[in-house]
């Protein structure tokens, strides 16, 4: 009979992460300023185009707000930007994100 | 996420591809019920027409999951049970154990050597720390790398036991490195690079000589596929699901070197990043690939001007440079340092325009003079450039485009001298014909 091995899994344990729950949706977007979240990669740009268009077709009193993240590589939630990340999302009612990946 | 967590409805759009992609990310994030929406644009689409029709096709998507009620799920997601996970994951032989972890999605595909207990037990003994010490948490899944997880994977990988400090090393700089977390998981199939320094590489036999990234030497070989595997089994990052990589990169089986400090005319890497000359390093980078050039003449300006007409417009800004101790020394012995080379290169290395991404995206492209040479380096950042010194005697330079590199220390355990000298004689010997 071939030798018998007992192996221990590669698989790591991963801490459990307290789940959340989502935001609460808007009744409707109309007269709402909704946050236009460029992601990184360039067709993010004009993705986002088209959407603030058309959104802005269906609901003439929209009103918009870009975010870019400062760079591929630093989170918008390190020290140095997330002041400048939340003072926007906190100025928006909803956020469109294209990660244009 | 987080502007979820902030209290504001999203949705986000992405690649319909990056499905898998999205949801691991967002359930590592703890919102596992993101309103994603899958799009046909393909990634990087610079094509007005497609993206107006993506766009369209999904627009009424996009305003269903801004407006529409939450469900009970969504507003208060259930826990999934718990991962149960036992520490023994199978019993058999050889062959079972090999088809066992190759179906649970495990290996990189090659046979593993058998985690057993005592296998592990010896590797972690080597590193001097504790089994169950946690080096840090690899993303995306945020998987802990105790030290004995860490054992187990370089046990399949084939790693002696004497890697170990390496390998923990290879998880910091890993970890702490901002580009590491996108690079692994791009569409661009970056590979890590890693780069060892310092007096370790004698201990272990690291080969930074003829043939440095081939196969054949067991510490090169193994400390790059032990990584590839501890990313995989403990940060989770799986080609095709969270590893988006499009054609892949057979450097992610093991791209390893030392290198030559003996024979370079310059500080060695580790020392360019403020360690001692003395000290064990470990530098990671990430290329997406590799040319290998034979030199337009050996003088210092032969040797330059093989490196500034080969650097391709395509992947401007992003270099490591490999010089071989001839090539290195040739450059040295005529003044040049490290310093002037990159200057020279950021300065010469040039192409058309109409070469360059930047030409295809200027909103103003038909005012632009498509002819004008321009510089491969972005303007206003800082050049990134490695300088690597090894491989055999010949009249070759390496280009590796791609970059973002970082150094950490190798810590060594006290009992090191006597943990080398029980594995220092693992090496090849071949016979003559």
């Amino acid at each position: 009979m071939a030798e018998q091995y007992e192996v221990l899994s590669p698989w790591a344990v991963a801490d459990p992460i307290p789940l959340r729950g989502l935001a609460e949706r808007v009744p409707s977007l109309a007269g709402k300023k909704v946050g236009l979240f460029q992601d990184v990669k360039r067709a993010a740009k004009p993705i986002l185009t088209v959407v603030e268009r058309k959104l802005k077709e269906r609901y003439p009193d929209i009103q918009t707000s870009w975010y870019a993240p400062q760079s591929m590589s630093a989170s918008e939630l390190d020290p140095k930007n997330i002041g400048k990340f939340q003072d926007w999302a906190k100025g928006v009612d909803a956020v469109v994100a294209a990660v244009g990946d | 996420m987080a502007i979820e967590a902030m209290g504001k409805p999203t949705t986000t759009l992405v690649y319909q591809y990056f499905l898998n992609d999205a949801h691991s990310t967002a359930s590592s994030r703890g919102i596992p019920n993101l309103r994603v929406i899958p799009e046909p644009i393909i990634s990087e689409c610079t094509v007005k027409e497609e993206i107006e029709a993506g766009v369209s096709g999904v627009f009424d998507q996009i305003v269903a999951n801004l407006t529409r009620p939450l469900t009970a799920e969504e507003r208060a997601p259930k826990a999934k049970e718990a991962e149960k996970l036992s520490r023994i994951s199978f019993k058999g032989n050889l062959a079972e154990v090999n088809r066992f972890f190759y179906q649970r999605g495990w290996t990189d595909g090659l046979p593993v050597i058998p985690p057993t207990e005592e296998a592990v037990a010896e590797m972690v003994a080597a590193s001097g720390l504790p089994a169950d010490h946690v080096v840090a948490k690899i993303d995306p899944r945020r998987g802990k790398a105790t030290v004995e997880q860490i054992a187990i994977n370089a046990v399949m990988a084939g790693a002696l036991p004497s890697y170990m400090p390496v390998l923990i090393a290879g998880v910091k700089v890993f970890t702490a490195n901002p580009a590491s977390a996108t690079m692994t998981v791009s569409t661009g199939s970056w590979s890590p690079f890693w780069v060892i320094n310092g007096p370790v590489r004698k201990d272990l036999n690291l080969n930074s000589s003829y043939g440095t990234l081939n196969p054949g030497d067991v510490a090169n070989a193994a400390i790059g596929r032990a990584m590839s595997l501890i990313l995989k089994n403990i940060g989770g990052i799986r080609k095709g699901i969270e590893d988006m990589g499009v054609f892949g990169n057979p450097g992610r089986y093991s791209m390893v070197a030392a290198e030559n400090e003996e024979e370079s005319p310059w500080e060695p890497l580790h020392v360019e990043a403020d360690l001692k000359k003395e000290d064990s390093a470990i530098t990671l980078s990430f290329p997406h690939a590799f040319q290998q050039l034979n030199s337009y003449a050996t003088d210092d300006m032969g040797i330059l001007a093989t490196i500034v007409s080969n650097i391709y417009p395509g992947r401007f800004g992003l270099l490591g440079i490999i010089l071989t101790p001839p090539v290195a020394g040739a450059l040295g012995s005529r003044g040049w340092t490290k310093k002037k080379i990159k200057d020279y290169i950021v300065e010469h290395a040039k192409a058309p325009l109409d070469h360059t991404v930047r030409y295809y995206n200027a909103p103003d492209r038909d005012k632009l003079d498509p002819g004008e040479m321009v510089s491969l380096f972005p303007p206003g950042r800082p050049a990134e450039i490695n300088i690597y010194v090894f491989g055999g005697y010949g009249a070759w330079e390496g280009l590796l485009s791609g970059g973002s590199g970082s150094t950490a220390k190798i810590e060594l355990p006290p009992n090191w001298d006597k943990t080398v000298a029980r594995y220092r004689n693992v090496v090849p010997s071949y016979v003559r014909y």
